[in-house]
C-alpha cells in the first residue's frame, strides 16, 4: 500500500474533468502486485440519470467502463509515473465486458484494477467493480499511450 | 502450466490464442507470416498477445523483445527461449 490520492491528485494525473470525471478517490496502490484500487460515489444529481432511465435510474454501462478505464489509467500511471507525469494522451483499443448488476443512485463503486501487462505505450488490464462486494462489471481492457510533444499540458 | 518439455506441444496453443485475438481460425495462420502486413495485428493485439502468453505460460516477456515479436515463429523462437530447457 502506498497511500491515498484524493481528487486534486487524481486530477494531476487524469485528462477528464466534470461531467466526465468516474474517480473520486483512489484507495489503495500496490505498484509491485500491479493493483489499484478506486473509488465512485453515485448520486442523484449525476447528470445522466435524468434520461437513463426517467424514474429507475441506472448508470449507462459506457459510463461503468470509462469509469474502470479512467481506473486503469491510474493503474499506469503508478507503474509509468515517469511516462504519465508528461500527460500523454490515452485511448482504448479494446474492451471485453460482462455487466452483471445494475448500479444506480446512492452506489458506491469500488473499482480494482489488475495489471496484466504494461509497457510504456500500452497496457493490458483486468478490471472488476463491485457494489457492497458484489461484482457489477467486469472488464479485461486494452489501451494505448502516446507521449505528445507538446509539454504545456 | 503443461509439462510439456518441447515447443513442437505448444505450438498448436500458441497458434489457437493468436488466432482468437487475431479473429481468424488456426488454419489462416501459416507461421512466417507476418502479423502486421497479412494479419492485421496492430501493436495493440500484439500486447494482447504477450500478455495472453504471459498468464498462460507463466512467464515474462521483456518490454524489448515485444517490437521483434512479428510471426508465429518468432513466438515460437521465444517462448522457446523462454520455457523449454
Amino acid at each position: 500500500m502506498e497511500g491515498i490520492w484524493d481528487i486534486n491528485k487524481i486530477q494531476e494525473i487524469l485528462p477528464q474533468r466534470y461531467p466526465f470525471l468516474f474517480i473520486d478517490r483512489v484507495i489503495s496502490i500496490d505498484v509491485a502486485a500491479g493493483n489499484v484500487t478506486c473509488l465512485k460515489n453515485f448520486t442523484a444529481n449525476d447528470y445522466f440519470f435524468t434520461g437513463h432511465f426517467p424514474g429507475k435510474p441506472v448508470v449507462p454501462g459506457v459510463i461503468m467502463i470509462e469509469a474502470m478505464a479512467q481506473a486503469s489509467i491510474i493503474g499506469f500511471a503508478a507503474i509509468k509515473p515517469e511516462i504519465a507525469n508528461k500527460h500523454p494522451t490515452y485511448y482504448l483499443g479494446k474492451v471485453e465486458a460482462k455487466f452483471k448488476k445494475a448500479v444506480t443512485v446512492g452506489d458506491q463503486l469500488i473499482i480494482e484494477v489488475h495489471k496484466e501487462k504494461i509497457v510504456n505505450n500500452a497496457g493490458v488490464v483486468t478490471a472488476v467493480a463491485k457494489v457492497n462486494g458484489e461484482v457489477a462489471t467486469e472488464a479485461k481492457i486494452m489501451f494505448g499511450v502516446i507521449l505528445n510533444n507538446s509539454t504545456d499540458k | 502450466m503443461s509439462d510439456v518439455s518441447n515447443i513442437g506441444d505448444y505450438k498448436a496453443e500458441i497458434k489457437k490464442l493468436v488466432a482468437d485475438i487475431a479473429e481468424k481460425s488456426p488454419e489462416e495462420i501459416k507461421d512466417d507470416a507476418k502479423f502486421s502486413e497479412d494479419l492485421g495485428i496492430d501493436s495493440m493485439m500484439a500486447l494482447e498477445i504477450v500478455a495472453t502468453i504471459e498468464k498462460k505460460y507463466k512467464v515474462i516477456i521483456p518490454e524489448g523483445e515485444i517490437p521483434n515479436i512479428r510471426s508465429l515463429q518468432n513466438i515460437y523462437d521465444l517462448i522457446g527461449k523462454l520455457i523449454v530447457k
